[in-house]
């Protein structure tokens, strides 16, 4: 592999001779994309990384120092407990993002005819409204005397008692709606990808519609699911509005108490000792779905 | 990767990395121990105008008429910002913003105080200081700041219960009416470290503020006992009330007063404050140490204390100010809920919450974490 990897390198470089000005024009074009992500986010990673070891002075300012006792205090167990949580919320919204995107973003891609991107843009206006307003008006919408239960009880579906918000169902239905357009583009972009002559391939061998599916579309779509998945899951692990406004006392998520560190614990080193923590468990996860899209690829090219 | 771009992007890395460190130790600064400002830079300053105001508070906090009068009468701008909590309030001015007034509550006072984050205000060169400091004679010397030499009181509130009077009828007038059955599933408590903690140290008979690691655990472990009857931990009390996801709530008296205005019928709501003791709270004027235009800060404060503004402000926020000659229009405001009031003996009982030491906040800050994660 190594001898391989320096063998082609070599070639490489003998053959920059031509296309050395081209590659050079392209690293200029890089240039300020990687100084803004150095900048404001490989310097703040590194402040966090930094403060999750520092100290705090009287006034609940964080100080630059050593000490471990941040790194000590996350062996309680309530934080492992609520990370777990937050892992479970994460997933369920995942897969609920998938089974409400996957057919909404065929239907627009294959049926969508010439009202396709008018329906896209439809998904997606929507979402430039900010998403702390969006889940203040989810969060009406799911309220005791909010419409959803009021046609619930209308229907008979639900009595006086039942109630959404607060549970974890809300902070469910709250996670979805905020990201399911993360999951709708990408798979949108796969399934609109797609040569449809495959499908019709796979029913000219006397493939069912089901059939067909399972072994045709959705493998070809696999890789704008595994995008959709990440896009989903790694705003979901983080995110405290959702929990805060939808959530009860038992729905706490990692991404609430790390705030609550930050601000009224002013507890700087702890929030920070947390959020790579929970940078720690996103990395792992990320690191699954890179591996996974490596050997797509290297498949693809064989 | 194609191999072609490897020696370009090792380069990329390198300078990243370079212009990463600057970043860093550009930024890291704000965490290295601040610069003091001497005693010249914090002395009072004369009461005229040296520029537009740089307003700095709670949104909707002050009566947008009074505003415009001050800009009217000295013929400057205000030009306003605002801020969504106390800590907020506080890393912008230890990042070295400038601004001429702020408002910070008086655990936050304290904590500005003792950093020398704030000039000194001289009481008497504001024409209507006498109103405040003469009548409230407990905020001529505050514990947050001795001799109010740095800040002159804005509002001041305390904790209660607010209640849905028609659904739950009369409480005893104690904390433990949290505990009410027929509310059980439809109780809210703030969502604030010391409101939450204060409450049922009280409840317990403890120190409003306690850091002992003892008292902590009994009051973890009261907060327990009453978690499965609580829906949520939300600072929303208003809110929660008025759209009947609450049947019962902690809540603030002046955001209790506020919602008099909102209800279309009062009677349906009540607030109590329990007898064990309620959290007491204060907001007060401050002006920040490199503050640009501390000359109009300070006509400003004097501004806002005239009478006739401070009413406004009262039926605006709802929240009672410690000026005399506006007790009655506060009295009139909360009619319904007379326990909104903010009487000399509740200051005496001083359930402020306070700055305790590193180890104490640290017991705290764990106890929370038990409370909310149950």
């Amino acid at each position: 592999m190594t001898v391989l990897n320096r063998s082609t390198r070599r070639t490489g470089r003998d053959r920059r001779g031509p296309s050395a000005s081209g590659t050079r024009m392209w690293t200029w074009f890089m240039l300020p994309g990687t100084l803004w992500m150095t900048t404001f986010l490989l310097a703040s990673l590194a402040l966090v990384a930094v403060l999750a070891v520092g100290t705090t002075d009287e006034l609940g300012n964080p100080r630059f120092g050593f000490d471990l006792s941040s790194i000590r205090a996350m062996a309680d167990p309530a934080y492992g407990e609520v990370l777990l949580r937050s892992l479970g919320y994460a997933l369920a919204t995942c897969l609920i993002c998938l089974l409400v995107a996957y057919p909404v973003a065929y239907t627009i891609a294959l049926h969508g005819g010439r009202f396709k991107h008018a329906l896209i843009a439809a998904v997606v206006v929507p979402f430039f409204a900010n998403y702390l307003v969006r889940m203040y008006g989810w969060s009406v919408v799911l309220s005791d005397d909010g419409p959803v239960l009021a046609a619930l009880r209308g229907m008979g579906l639900a009595d006086g008692g039942t109630k959404i918000l607060n549970t974890g169902f809300g902070v469910i239905a709250g996670l979805v709606y905020g990201f399911v357009v993360f999951m709708i583009i990408p798979l949108y972009a796969a399934l609109e990808r797609l040569d449809v002559s495959l499908i019709e391939a796979g029913r000219d061998l006397y493939g069912g519609p089901v059939r067909t599916f399972l072994f045709v579309t959705l493998p070809a779509t696999r890789q704008g699911a595994a995008a959709g998945l990440v896009l989903v899951f790694l705003p979901c692990m983080g995110d405290f509005v959702s929990a805060q406004l939808m959530g009860g006392p038992d729905q706490i998520m990692i991404g609430n108490l790390i705030q609550d560190k930050f601000f009224q614990g002013q507890n700087w080193p702890l929030g920070s000792a947390l959020t790579m923590l929970l940078m720690l468990a996103l990395l792992t996860g990320m690191l699954g779905y890179l591996r996974r899209t490596r050997k797509d690829e290297a498949e693809a090219r064989r | 990767m194609p191999p072609e771009t490897s020696p370009p992007a090792r380069r990329t890395l390198l300078r990243a990395a370079a212009f990463g460190a600057l970043g860093a130790s550009l930024s890291g600064c704000g965490f290295a121990p601040a610069r003091i400002p001497d005693d010249r830079e914090r002395a009072p300053i004369d009461v005229k105008i040296d520029g537009d105001l740089v307003y700095f508070n709670w949104a909707d906090f002050v009566d947008p008429s009074v505003f415009k009068g001050f800009e009217k009468e000295y013929g400057v701008k205000v030009i306003q910002s605002n801020f969504d909590s106390m800590e907020g309030m506080v890393a912008k001015l230890n990042a070295g913003n400038r601004y001429d007034v702020v408002f910070p509550s008086a655990k936050w006072a304290q904590r500005l105080v003792r950093g020398n984050m704030l000039r000194r205000i001289d009481h008497s060169r504001l024409a209507n200081g006498d109103a405040v400091f003469g009548r409230h004679s407990y905020f001529t010397d505050p514990w947050y700041d001795p001799d109010s030499a740095h800040t002159v009181p804005f509002t001041a509130y305390k904790t209660g219960i607010g209640w849905r009077r028609d659904v739950l009828g009369d409480l005893t007038g104690s904390w433990k009416d949290l505990w009410n059955a027929r509310a059980s599933g439809k109780v809210f408590l703030f969502d604030d470290r010391d409101e939450v903690l204060g409450m049922a140290a009280l409840a317990l008979g403890l120190d409003v503020g306690t850091g002992d690691r003892d008292d902590l655990d009994r009051i973890t472990s009261l907060l327990k006992d009453l978690r499965p009857h609580l829906r949520g931990f939300s600072s929303d009390s208003y809110n929660n009330l008025l759209n009947g996801n609450a049947l019962m709530t902690q809540a603030w008296s002046g955001d209790m007063a506020a919602m008099l205005n909102q209800a279309k019928d009062p009677s349906v709501f009540g607030f109590e404050a329990p007898r064990e003791g309620t959290p007491i709270n204060s907001d007060c004027y401050a002006i920040p140490w490199n503050a640009r235009h501390p000359g109009t800060a300070m006509l400003f404060i004097d501004y806002m204390l005239r009478p006739e503004n401070v009413k406004k402000n009262i039926e605006y926020i709802g929240y009672p100010m410690p000026v005399a000659g506006t007790e009655s229009t506060y009295a009139a405001l909360v009619e319904p809920f007379p326990a909104c009031v903010v009487t000399a003996a509740d200051l005496k009982a001083d359930l402020f919450f306070r700055n305790g030491t590193r180890t104490e906040e640290d017991a705290r800050d764990t106890a929370w974490t038990h409370v909310k994660a149950g």
